[in-house]
């Protein structure tokens, strides 16, 4: 398998290179019929180098299945007896498989943008071959800086080292590639970004082209970022979902970016404008995508994720400065072509607002990066490491977020060009009321009702921002009603459907924009379940729990009925088993567990979690104390379930924009008169 | 020959078999200044669109509306006339000729 796995990825590479250069060669002669053909050789070169990293990638699976510990990377990420589904992962598990992985993935994106390449030929050719530069670059990092089919030195040794206990875990099987699906597909958008402004592209159609992959591309991180979240909600047993870990963060910068990429793109589909800040938002996309896996590859940074410390750093800074260096010198021999047709009118429009949204995003970005990036200048300048932690990151995201949270509501409500003073009494009126009296009620009510109720904005900034947070979802929630509700009543009116069927034909009609609104339903949803976090608490038996101990957190009474222990061949385990009781009433068992792994002689934790959807009961086995009683911490984190159900309610409405709209039922003329007095305001083919 | 031996030649011939033995293929057009144009009156349509059912649904009074609409149709009849003027230059030559 070692030997099939090396050459598929040398065979891969030197068809990169092929497909690299004799692309752009063919570039260089367009029009002449050889440098076509070739061309076309150059496109099919690229085709095929994804059946290469496909068969290296299965080599480098069967090699896991068939516990081949001659492998030094099989050896040290899997063992005998790993189950069938984490031998699989172990493809993705370590560094080496990891950038295999990423190569694969990369090498699938190009297998379908190359298959494709019909829609518009030229600026395929040119994405293809910036796409190849890519490709390079992961291609030559895993036959010759970490190649995962290095043999290992020494004597055969009878089993593994077994994988990392904290990834055993079923989640792990699908959220790296699901994260990894995110990152690496934000490069097609760059590829025709760059190859658009290469080949001074005119026009938006690209943007067309590229939407789809965008988002994606798009959907795939959300999801892997949340999956993580819930991966360490679910595994690292602390009781949470985010912890500004650098390795989180490297997942949510290109996140956010390509969020703000995602909106100021339509500026530039319906209006032409902000083609420059586009390019450099797209630009930026890829290259935190390609700058976080570095942070997660290098070892520079440290973080609880800690999965490598190599020399590979050195290799993604080089590509993260040539890229840079690549990319910066077409913007600014081509920065030309990308002015934009239109100026903003006005500050109260749709395009100011997606403007605002922007800047804010990038904010967030560059806070979020800076405070990745801090403790690592702070050490290289002062010589000793600053830790930065959650209050740093907070002071600013929950701010940046809440005013995201008005532009969310503002921005579908306002014209584009301008927007007139009686635009927005007629758009902002009722649900501007429905969210004060909301507010106003939340204010009013006694604490003593739990909750969030209570919530005296004077008192705390915590409860100020529970307020707002809470009154500003409401008022998203209800222009997002309203769109619907307004849009669903034209064609009632002109159809004669009833309100539903209207609502499903609205829906088909403009998938994008109702396919964007139930994202941004999922986004109040899931604020909702982070503005629960204030409303945490939590309890720790730290004697112990014998039979029958009682240990009361919330509305919840918990009996330890017994503990016990377990051995198999993977892992040994122990875990409590524990009643929960509401009143005199037993409405559960629960079994939070420690196992221990004998491969890798590693201890994790597993919690077990009982979820509602008013709150999570979460209970931690934290080992034994002197006398071998089990030590149960229990969290009470209500309305954790909301964040996961948003998620589901953001990608349904992702899934939902990628559907084609129905045709348009009204055509549209420009009336005669008009036509007659229309000067062309261009001349010149 | 070892198996991995035989796997390793036998996806090299049959890749490069694909990749130089390419049959017919197509480089496409070139996307002239007519093709551009008229992208962008699709997107001008589309925006006509947008804001008649804006309008209809209530989001913005009567003045409104007709300013935005009358931008938007000047912007289109720009551009048609522009398409008009490249296709009858495009159309001048061809009948020439003929």
């Amino acid at each position: 398998m070692a030997q099939i796995g090396s050459f598929a990825l040398l065979l891969a590479l030197a068809l990169s290179i092929y497909s690299f250069g004799v692309g752009l060669l063919a570039l260089f002669f367009p029009g002449d019929p050889l440098w076509e053909r070739l061309g076309e050789t150059a496109r099919r070169a690229g085709v095929v180098v994804f059946g290469g990293v496909f068969l290296a990638a299965v080599a480098l699976v069967v090699a896991a299945f068939r516990n081949d510990f001659t492998i030094a990377y099989i050896f040290h990420h899997s063992n005998r007896d790993l189950p069938g589904r984490y031998k699989f992962a172990t493809l993705w598990s370590g560094q080496e498989g990891s950038l295999l992985f990423w190569s694969l993935l990369l090498a699938g994106y190009g297998f379908v943008l190359r298959l494709r390449y019909k829609t518009d030929p030229r600026l395929f050719a040119y994405a293809s071959v910036v796409l190849a530069g890519v490709q390079i670059f992961f291609l030559s990092l895993v036959n010759f800086a970490a190649n995962p089919f290095g043999l290992l030195e020494g004597p055969l040794r009878a089993d593994g080292s077994g994988l990392n206990p904290l990834l055993q875990y079923p989640e792990m099987v699908i959220h790296p590639p699901m994260l990894y699906l995110g990152y690496v597909g934000f490069t097609v958008p760059f590829a025709f970004a760059l190859g658009a402004l290469i080949m001074k592209y005119p026009g938006e159609k690209w943007i067309h082209i590229t939407r789809r992959w965008t988002m994606v591309t798009w959907g795939f991180l959300t999801c892997g970022i949340f999956l993580g979240a819930h991966w360490a909600y679910a595994v690292l047993g602390w009781g949470g979902y985010w912890g500004w870990d650098p390795v989180e963060n490297a997942s949510l910068m290109p996140w956010l970016v390509g969020t703000a990429f995602l909106h100021s793109v339509m500026m530039q589909e319906k209006r032409g404008m902000l083609k420059v800040w586009n390019m450099w938002l797209v630009f930026f996309t890829f290259w935190l995508a390609i700058w976080g896996t570095f942070l997660t590859r290098s070892g520079m940074i440290a973080s609880v994720h800690a999965f490598a410390q190599s020399a590979i750093g050195t290799w993604f800074a080089w590509f993260l400065g040539i890229s840079f260096a690549a990319f910066l010198f077409f913007f600014i021999k081509n920065k030309d072509h990308l002015k934009s047709e239109h100026k903003l009118e006005s500050l109260i429009s749709r395009e100011s607002s997606f403007l605002f949204n922007n800047l804010l995003f990038v904010l967030l970005c560059f806070t979020v990066a800076w405070g990745t990036w801090f403790p690592k200048i702070s050490e290289l300048v002062q010589g000793n490491k600053v830790t930065v932690g959650a209050p740093f990151y907070n002071r600013v995201a929950i701010p940046v977020a809440l005013l995201l949270l008005i532009l969310t509501a503002v921005g579908p409500l306002l014209a584009w060009r301008k927007t007139s003073f009686e635009s927005l009494r007629r758009n902002f009126a009722w649900p501007t009321l429905g969210a004060a009296a909301v507010m106003a009620f939340l204010m009013i009510t006694p604490p003593s009702w739990g909750g969030p109720f209570g919530l005296r904005p004077w008192q705390d900034i915590s409860y100020f921002y529970s307020l707002m947070a809470i009154g500003l979802c409401v008022l998203v929630t209800l222009t997002i009603a309203s769109e619907f509700y307004r849009g669903g009543k034209v064609i009632s009116g002109h159809t004669g459907q009833g309100m539903f069927a209207s609502l499903v034909q609205l829906t088909h009609r403009n998938t994008r924009r109702y396919g964007g609104y139930l994202v941004h339903f999922g986004v109040v949803v899931v604020i909702i379940g982070l503005a629960g976090a204030a409303f945490n608490q939590d309890k720790e038996s730290e004697k112990g729990m014998d039979y029958g101990d009682k240990m009361t957190i919330g509305s919840y009474t918990l009996v330890c009925r017994s503990y016990t222990q377990d051995d198999g061949p993977n892992m040994a385990s122990e875990w409590a088993v524990i009643d929960v009781y509401q009143g005199d009433k037993k409405i559960d068992t629960m079994n939070p567990v420690r196992e221990f792994y004998k491969a890798s002689q590693q201890a994790s934790t597993k919690p077990d979690i009982r979820s509602s959807l008013k709150e999570d009961l979460y209970l931690v086995y934290e080992g034994q104390n002197e006398k071998g009683l089990p030590i149960i911490r229990a969290h009470l984190n209500p309305l954790v379930m909301w964040i996961w159900l948003g998620v589901i309610i953001i990608l349904g409405g992702t899934a939902l924009a990628l559907i084609p709209n129905a045709p348009a039922p009204v055509r549209i003329a420009v009336p005669a008169r008009r036509m007659e007095q229309a000067v062309p305001a261009v001349t010149g083919d | 020959m070892s198996f991995e031996l035989a796997c390793c030649l036998l996806a090299t011939l049959a890749a490069l078999f694909y990749i130089f033995f390419p049959g017919t293929f197509s480089v496409g057009r070139v996307k002239t200044r007519a093709s551009y144009l008229r992208e962008r009156k699709d997107v001008v349509y589309e925006n006509l669109r947008d804001l008649n059912f804006e309008f209809k649904a209530g989001k913005m009074p009567e003045s409104d509306y007709q300013s935005l609409k009358s931008s938007l149709q000047d912007e289109a009849a720009t551009l048609l006339a522009e398409i008009a003027r490249l296709e009858t230059k495009a159309d001048g030559p061809r009948k020439a000729r003929s």
